[in-house]
């Protein structure tokens, strides 16, 4: 993908404590894929972690149709692990 | 002028419409919370990622509320604004020990989010966070939706249609809607500035099935949602 490694990176960095690392992540991230993706990417990180907090804030499940669909990436991945996960178990345990 | 006339990166016009509303609204009543007291929780999750170091204080950051919130209702703030993976339905339960009900809990959750949201964007770009407006006078609406019910998330949501009826049918349009939108349907006007949110920064809901539509310019499906998955998985949302 054009740009994944720096896009990788700015997306960590942006929700980071190392500002120098950031003000580099997004140099490099204009570099390798044009200075549009500076304003996209930081919208798209930043519409997560809103996400994040309404997900974790509300205690909300996923869906069992998205539970099946995503069995075997969610362990290949250890997401099954996160302890948010319980907010989903709780409802669906044999979706694990 | 444009909220972020000062970024060296080229700003959607709509997102910048968006966000330039979303901040002066926090000044206004809300639903459950007065002008006052809801930029005395955004101020705190400011504090609280200066102190985490996650955010960096901006020159002129805008009037500091004179509000002190509620102990219950700072713990959870700052807990949600800086270590969303380690918000677990302890934190939930001590909110509600501490007097906060569900819809007073949901309003915050809410501009928690949000907030975070806007200064994340600001960083993301390399501009300073917004100002923040002056609280303006006025008792909130202290609407609660008469359909939402406890379903399976923590708090009471708005059920899907047809069991949601016509707020259901307003706010969700037609179709079964997960949990990520329905999960501060208790605050209707928040379920609105999410969506709002979300339809500007992410893609609007009805590509979303649509594997290679591009909302950005310059910025393909395929690398938003390396941005998304990214931000996702350090923040441990399993949904």
């Amino acid at each position: 993908m054009p740009g994944g490694k720096e896009i990788l990176v700015f997306s960590g960095a942006v929700i980071g404590s190392d500002r120098a690392a950031l003000d580099k992540a997004r140099l490099d991230l204009a570099e390798a894929v044009g200075p549009a993706a500076v304003p996209a990417a930081a919208a798209i990180a930043a519409n997560f972690t809103k996400n994040d907090r309404i997900a974790n804030g509300c205690g909300i499940p996923s869906e069992p149709m998205m539970l099946k669909a995503t069995k075997d990436i969610r362990a290949d991945l250890g997401l099954n692990d996160f302890r948010s996960a319980v907010n989903t178990f709780r409802h669906f345990p044999d979706e694990r | 002028m444009t909220l972020y006339a000062d970024s060296e990166y080229p700003v959607r016009e709509d997102l910048d419409v968006i966000h330039t509303k979303q901040i002066d609204q926090l000044a206004e009543p809300g639903t459950w919370g007065t002008g006052a007291q809801r930029l005395a929780i955004a101020n705190e999750v400011r504090q609280a990622c200066y102190d985490a170091g996650t955010q960096e204080k901006p020159k002129e950051a805008g009037p500091v509320s004179n509000i002190e919130l509620p102990e219950a209702a700072r713990n959870m703030v700052r807990k949600l604004a800086v270590s969303p993976k380690d918000f677990l339905e302890d934190s939930y339960q001590e909110a509600k020990k501490g007097d906060l009900s569900d819809e007073e809990y949901v309003e915050i959750v809410g501009i928690v989010s949000r907030v975070t949201n806007m200064d994340v964007f600001a960083r993301g770009i390399g501009v300073d966070l917004r100002a923040l407006p002056a609280a303006r006078t006025g008792e909130p609406s202290r609407e609660r939706p008469g359909v939402a019910k406890p379903e399976q998330a923590w708090v009471p949501t708005i059920p899907n249609l047809p069991e949601g009826g016509d707020i259901a049918a307003e706010l969700y349009g037609e179709g079964h809607k997960t949990y990520i939108v329905r999960g501060v349907s208790l605050v209707p006007d928040e379920l609105r500035m999410h969506m709002e949110l979300e339809e500007i920064q992410y893609l609007p809901l009805q590509h979303i099935m649509v594997a290679d539509y591009q909302h950005h310019e310059g910025f393909s499906r395929a690398q938003s949602e390396i941005v998304a998955g990214r931000v996702s998985a350090l923040n441990e949302c399993f949904f």
